[in-house]
């Protein structure tokens, strides 16, 4: 079946490559240039963003993207099957990594989030979004049709709240946060009862409804034992209060807010021009490299361009989706609908921070906010996709070839 | 529900389905976040574009100089001389000279390197703040620092105006002083553009005229970054301006031409100041009070008071200890302007007024005589009242009752008047009211009625609210509880001779001139100038005129003397002379002069505390002052060497 020399397993009943170029020729080139348009974008925001500061963000974010473009062409080569299959040791690495940032984590920012491992410093936080893609993807996979059942449906909930809760111990919110979508995007696509879905929606209203007792009568100045289960600390709790009450603290919490409306607004339909946000090279927005880079785009660019970017993310998150309707196995449904989620979830809260929809987390915006861990994360994303739409399309070529002869027109969906 | 088939490599048929829901709450998503961005920024765009614009450009005050104080003859009170700061800005230094720089500031000032090296490390995040080597440096100090600027990169000298008061004590309580504007002032006056930190008049001269002589602030808009904070600099000539780099380090973008401040108003003041150095010669080391008046318009020429203060100790850094001592309270006071702060009573002052009075209302003519035999006694109730002579003035009219100061005299007049005549004239000559002059904190002084009484003893048994007799008794020769300012008796002085206007007392040239109604008729002041002038010039033999100290041959001085009883005459009896009463129980001594055939015709008041007698501790000043007013007085040309003196 394949050539002698290249790396090939046993995968249940099937022999594959392990690595196969080939299935270059059947990349998804839109979603690729989907990237590549968004990326282009990040590249022009971050020049501006560093021109007032160091354009030692802007040379390293290039070098990211092609370090990332790398990771992503080869995870695209990759037999998704067979990482699926490793998943649940995956999953079990990632518990012990995360205790070890918990034992014996390097702070940053009031925030545990990075493990030293003598020579490599990381953030296994990061790793967890991805690897939870992946067991999930095995995990749904494996109980096909018994996720139908509620006890099987709660215990997915069991299996994504161990990582879940380490995280949030960290405490990181935002990547805590991240894999609830992740959850309930697989599970729908995975067929689970909608019923069981609109209880756990009940569930989560309830539980909004204990962190609106938590945060009642919350007073920024005075530090307070927690009331519920929630153990928010006094930094989370007073994010949300600057959230609910940004005039309260201008100079404070609700800075950042606060801020980020006056930056994004005053970029008005069609901005202020490149590298001419004031907002932003007065140092009035903080952190306008990383989580607040959008404010950037919409103060420089306006409504016109940030509606243009916000179209490229939509087109880049249904190029997604396209790929987990066309994918021939449930696997690569799975892992495809499980990015999306992720990188979805990404998005929309980054950019409902920066519009004042939500409260501060730190959460980075995919392919414009600077950072080196996260641009890995959302390529090795976009790896995925890439490789599961490879995959469906080389086999979809192969059985039309066997069936009929023809090559059929790979990505054009249904068996 | 779909049926899922058990085959792991097939989809089951109901994704598709789960896949367009998905995309369906991603579209759904997306398109919120697009009406949210549409809301901020078309809708409320304009808006929040305001907020960014009012962000990014910062006001930074240029301030004005403040006006300078000139005296009536144009000489130099108050102006503002450069104060110099030596600064550092590390920033401005390449990195390993820093501490070299800091080690020859040390050495060329005389300050501590150490301490200089240490403000700087604190300042490390800030590097472009202006670190302060050494304040209010002397000119040695910069020529020291401005002969090595090449080795000394990042040091500059930062000016900023201080007030210079250039006549010392002399008329210092009038000029008053600047201090830091404290959190009340800062409150009522927020709306003028006063800002924590700021000096502001707080007493005399100064704080009336604070607006006039504050100037209008200039402004310059800079970019405002976030963080760190446009500094001042000056140029050659002390003219403020921003430095290019904020705190931080930040460049810095002009955003608009910068409106230069203007200078405050120069005050033109009605004083002399050579009269006013005179006057307080005279007074020395007494404690009391001189006025002198143009008796016409109210011009203030000379207003002293001793003990007094130099205002530079106020505006002058390093002097706390005098500064908490003037402010102390100790007695006497010297904070305490005795011409208009100051109440005493009257004592034979006010029978000027009282005569004045009489012939106005015509209870008495210039031939009306009363008999004097040394004593009065009310016809009810019998209690006596002495004249100050024992042995009687005998039969006496209005002109020998001014002139020889006899006190039954006006006993009778003042019954005959009654109260409410004495209040009426008094009030009209400006008694019991505060004159108007133009410096802060005057005392109204008190001159009592019926009405008075009743109110501050109200609440006592009736008997204690009535105006008695005897009240006005006392009243009739200024004891009792009348009360008036050295001001007022002026005022009353000029009055008299200028044809019978109240004026109002003015320092500022430019101050509206104010003239009542003619209060007294040109009859009534004929008569009473007689008295006035026949106390001053029946010299000896006796009986002389109580004012003849005040006497200058061939000029027309009219004058009266007084005595401000601290305690009652028969008390004054326990000790066998006069010397042997303590110093704190003896009168005070008054005299208040006019020279009528002069001009400016002077109106003068004069109040030595315990000084016994108006005729012997005042008059004489009268005399010296008058003296030197018309006949000594020299320009005085000492200005243009203070001003060669300054740097």
């Amino acid at each position: 079946m394949a050539g002698t020399g290249s790396l090939q397993v046993q995968y249940q009943d099937i022999t594959v490559r392990l690595i196969n170029p080939k299935r270059l020729k059947y990349l998804d080139w839109a979603l690729l240039l989907a990237v590549a348009a968004l990326a282009c974008v990040g590249w022009v925001v971050l020049y501006s963003a560093s021109k007032s500061s160091s354009l030692e963000y802007f040379q390293r974010q290039i070098f990211y993207f092609a370090a990332g473009l790398g990771l992503a062409l080869f995870l695209a080569c990759l037999d998704q099957r067979f990482l699926v299959s490793l998943a649940p040791v995956g999953y079990v690495l990632l518990i012990i990594a995360l205790l070890g940032v918990l034992f014996f984590g390097s702070e940053a920012k009031g925030s545990e989030r990075w493990l030293s491992l003598g020579f490599i410093r990381f953030q296994p936080s990061e790793f967890a979004k991805l690897g939870m893609v992946y067991f999930l993807a095995w995990y749904l996979n494996k109980l096909g049709p018994r996720i139908q059942k509620w006890y099987w449906f709660l215990f997915t909930f069991v299996l994504a709240g161990i990582p879940m809760v380490l995280i949030l111990k960290q405490p990181n919110l935002g990547t805590a946060a991240c894999l609830g979508p992740i959850t309930v995007g697989m599970l729908f696509v995975a067929g689970c009862r909608v019923r069981h879905l609109l209880a756990l929606a009940l569930i989560g209203l309830a539980g909004l409804g204990f962190l609106a007792w938590e945060m009642a009568g919350f007073d920024p100045n005075v530090e307070q034992e927690p009331r519920t289960f929630f153990d928010l600390k006094h930094y989370q709790k007073k994010r949300i209060y600057a959230f609910l009450h940004p005039e309260a603290d201008p100079q404070g919490s609700g800075w950042h807010t606060l801020q980020s409306v006056v930056t994004v607004g005053s970029g008005r339909l069609t901005g202020k021009g490149w590298m001419q946000g004031t907002q932003t090279r007065l140092n009035y927005l903080p952190e306008y490299h990383t989580d607040f880079i959008f404010s950037l785009l919409a103060e420089e660019f306006g409504f016109v361009g940030a509606v243009i970017t916000l179209a490229l993310y939509l087109a880049f998150l249904q190029l997604g989706l396209r790929v987990a309707r066309d994918s021939v196995d449930m696997s690569g449904a799975l892992l495809a609908a499980g990015v999306v989620a992720m990188l979805g979830f990404h998005i929309f809260t980054n950019i409902g921070i920066t519009l004042g929809l939500l409260p501060v987390t730190g959460l980075p915006l995919p392919f414009l906010s600077y950072g080196g861990s996260f641009y890995m994360t959302t390529m090795a994303g976009v790896g995925v996709l890439l490789g599961v739409s490879a995959w469906s399309r080389l086999a979809r070529a192969t059985m039309a070839v066997a069936l009929t002869g023809i090559v059929a027109r790979p990505g054009n969906g249904k068996p | 529900m779909t049926r899922i088939p058990r085959e792991e490599s097939y989809r089951y048929s109901g994704l598709e389905t789960r896949v367009v829901w998905f995309s369906g709450a991603v579209t759904l998503a997306i398109a919120l976040l697009m009406l949210q961005l549409w809301r901020l920024q078309v809708l409320q765009g304009a808006e929040y574009a305001r907020v960014s614009e009012n962000n990014r450009i910062s006001q930074k005050r240029l301030q004005a100089d403040r006006g300078m104080i000139l005296d009536r003859n144009g000489n130099l009170l108050a102006d503002n001389r450069a104060s110099s700061d030596i600064v550092f800005i590390p920033g401005e230094c390449p990195e390993p000279q820093r501490e070299k720089v800091c080690q020859l500031l040390g050495s060329l000032l005389n300050v501590s390197t150490e301490s200089l090296i240490n403000r700087m490390h604190a300042l490390r995040g800030q590097p472009f703040t202006q670190i302060t080597v050494k304040s209010d440096i002397a000119k040695a100090d910069r020529v020291r620092v401005e002969e090595l600027g090449a080795q000394l990169p990042g040091v500059m000298i930062v000016a900023h105006p201080q007030r210079r008061y250039h006549y010392g004590e002399t008329a210092g309580q009038i000029l008053g002083y600047l201090g830091e504007i404290n959190r009340a002032e800062l409150e009522s006056r927020q709306s003028e553009g006063y800002y924590p930190g700021d000096w502001i008049g707080k007493d005399g001269l100064e704080r009336y005229y604070e607006s006039e002589l504050r100037g209008q602030d200039g402004f310059m808009l800079v970019t405002r970054y976030a963080a760190g904070q446009p500094q001042l600099l000056t140029d050659k000539l002390g003219r403020p301006y921003i430095a290019a780099r904020d705190t931080l380090g930040h460049l810095l973008n002009l955003e608009a031409p910068p409106v230069p401040p203007q200078p405050g108003k120069t005050l033109h003041l009605t004083l002399d100041i050579a009269l006013q150095r005179y006057c307080e010669e005279l007074l020395g080391s007494r404690s009391g009070a001189i006025v002198v008046l143009d008796a016409d318009t109210g011009e203030v020429l000379a207003m002293a008071s001793r003990p007094g203060y130099d205002p530079a100790v106020f505006v002058t850094r390093g002097r706390n200890e005098e500064r908490m001592a003037l402010l102390s309270g100790q007695r006497p006071n010297p904070m305490t302007h005795r011409a208009f702060r100051e109440i005493y009573p009257p004592g034979s002052v006010f029978k000027v007024l009282m005569a004045a009075a009489a012939l106005e209302t015509g209870v008495i003519t210039e031939r009306t005589s009363f008999f004097c035999p040394g004593r009065f006694t009310l016809k009810q109730g019998g209690r006596a009242w002495r004249c100050w002579k024992r042995s009687g003035h005998g039969a006496t009219n209005v002109i020998d009752a001014l002139a020889y100061s006899c006190d039954v005299f006006f006993y009778n007049v003042g019954l005959q008047l009654d109260i409410d005549q004495i209040s009426k004239y008094g009030h009209l000559a400006g008694y019991g009211a505060r004159t108007g002059i133009d410096l802060p904190g005057e005392a109204e002084g008190v001159l009592p009625d019926r009405e008075w009484k009743a109110r501050v003893n109200a609440g006592l048994a009736p008997s204690e609210r009535r105006w008695y007799p005897g009240d006005t008794i006392n009243l009739s020769i200024g004891q009792g509880s009348m009360a008036t300012t050295p001001l007022q008796n002026a005022v009353m002085m000029a009055c008299m001779i200028n044809g019978g206007y109240r004026i109002r007392p003015h320092l500022w040239r430019d101050a509206p001139q104010e003239k009542s109604e003619k209060i007294f008729s040109d009859a009534t002041l004929r008569v009473v100038i007689e008295g006035l002038k026949k106390c001053v010039e029946d010299g000896p033999p006796a009986p002389s005129g109580t004012g003849y100290a005040a006497y200058i041959p061939g000029m027309t001085v009219v004058g009266k003397t007084g005595s401000a009883q601290i305690m009652g005459l028969e008390h004054h009896e326990q000790y066998k002379s006069e010397e042997d009463i303590p110093e704190h129980m003896r009168d005070h001594a008054w005299f208040v002069a006019g020279v009528i055939d002069r001009a400016p015709r002077l109106a003068i008041c004069i109040l030595v505390e315990y000084g016994h007698h108006g005729s012997s501790a005042a008059a004489p000043l009268a005399k010296n002052i008058i003296d030197f007013f018309y006949n000594h007085r020299a320009e005085p040309s000492e200005t243009a060497d203070l001003l060669a003196e300054g740097d």
